[in-house]
């Protein structure tokens, strides 16, 4: 549901999107609000649903992982639906969904190496309802920009 | 990375706001020691940032979409397609949230959120203009989810 959001929430949003550990005393300067106000708002729009939480980006190299990689995944139309029911038991599976367009799911794979790669790409072929699966290994230096994730305007802002 | 670098990642995951005297004090440490681990981390990249989780359904975009990206083949006498540029060009772009170059199917894959139809077109058009780019795949869906909060952030 389309929450309305108004500057002082816009810019709370804005700054923690570049840094979640941003100091709210920073923001309500920059508002020239309180930071009361700050701490308030920030609630609200947790409460609203607009914001889920704060969390840190890490690099899966520094955890030994060194394969990321996503699967297009092509079936059935009334086939997806037990796949995906197969992929989200699949730990290393971080992510799935049933898509529309080149694919009817594309899901993402976090694996210790290449040869772990290759080996759950085979389990999810073995799958008897999977038609067709394509890998793509996602080179080194993904590149991650949560603040290019465009704001709507203010409430009433032209 | 020994235990206590892992509970301080464990702690700022599920809230990167967490107050360093406050994950001092779940571990018996002085915060100072909180701060210098902390530090560490992000000079050796294991922790490359924070951000904020947004619910994008709620500030008014329906979908999400992932482009699969192929850079056009080099013409005789010609200087090739330089994918590094293409992927900086991808990283810029307004709602694009992760590019990366991919070996497989495609050379680039670029992820992005998207408003409406007229939105992943406009979004498509803009990947297209790039120099270089000579062809494109792309899946989209609708029910949006947190995109593995421990490395890629949505």
């Amino acid at each position: 549901m389309r929450q309305e959001l108004d500057e002082v929430d816009l810019a709370i949003i804005r700054a923690l999107q570049k840094d979640a550990r941003a100091s709210f005393a920073a923001i309500a300067r920059s508002c020239n609000v309180s930071v009361d106000t700050i701490s308030k708002r920030f609630r609200k729009i947790e409460e609203k649903g607009v914001v889920r939480g704060t969390t840190v980006l890490l690099d899966p190299k520094g955890f030994n992982i060194d394969c990321v990689a996503s699967f297009g995944i092509k079936a059935d139309f009334s086939h997806v639906e037990d796949i995906m029911v197969a992929l989200r038991k699949m730990p290393e599976i971080v992510f799935s969904t049933p898509t529309m367009g080149c694919h009817s799911i594309y899901a993402l794979a976090i694996v210790r190496n290449v040869t772990r790669l290759s080996q759950l790409k085979e389990v999810i072929k073995a799958h008897p309802m999977v038609r067709e699966i394509s890998a793509s290994i996602w080179v080194h230096d993904i590149l991650l920009c949560p603040e290019n994730f465009d704001l709507p305007s203010a409430k009433g802002e032209k | 990375m020994d235990n206590v670098d892992l509970c301080i990642i464990e702690a700022l995951c599920k809230d990167a706001r967490t107050s360093f005297r406050q994950i001092a004090t779940s571990l018996n440490l002085s915060p100072d020691t909180i701060i210098d681990r902390y530090n560490a981390l992000q000079e050796k990249g294991v922790i490359r940032g924070s951000t904020i989780v947004l619910n994008p359904k709620a500030i008014g975009y329906g979908a999400m979409a992932v482009f699969m990206i192929d850079v056009s083949p080099v013409a005789a006498g010609k200087t090739p397609f330089d994918s590094n540029q293409i992927l900086e060009a991808l990283i810029k772009m307004r709602n694009i949230i992760v590019a990366t170059k991919t070996v497989g199917d495609h050379d680039l894959l670029a992820i992005g959120v998207v408003k409406d139809f007229q939105h992943l077109f406009s979004v498509r058009d803009e990947i297209a203009a790039v120099p270089g780019v000579k062809d494109m795949e792309v899946s989209f869906w609708s029910d949006i989810k947190e995109l593995s909060p421990k490395y890629f952030v949505i």
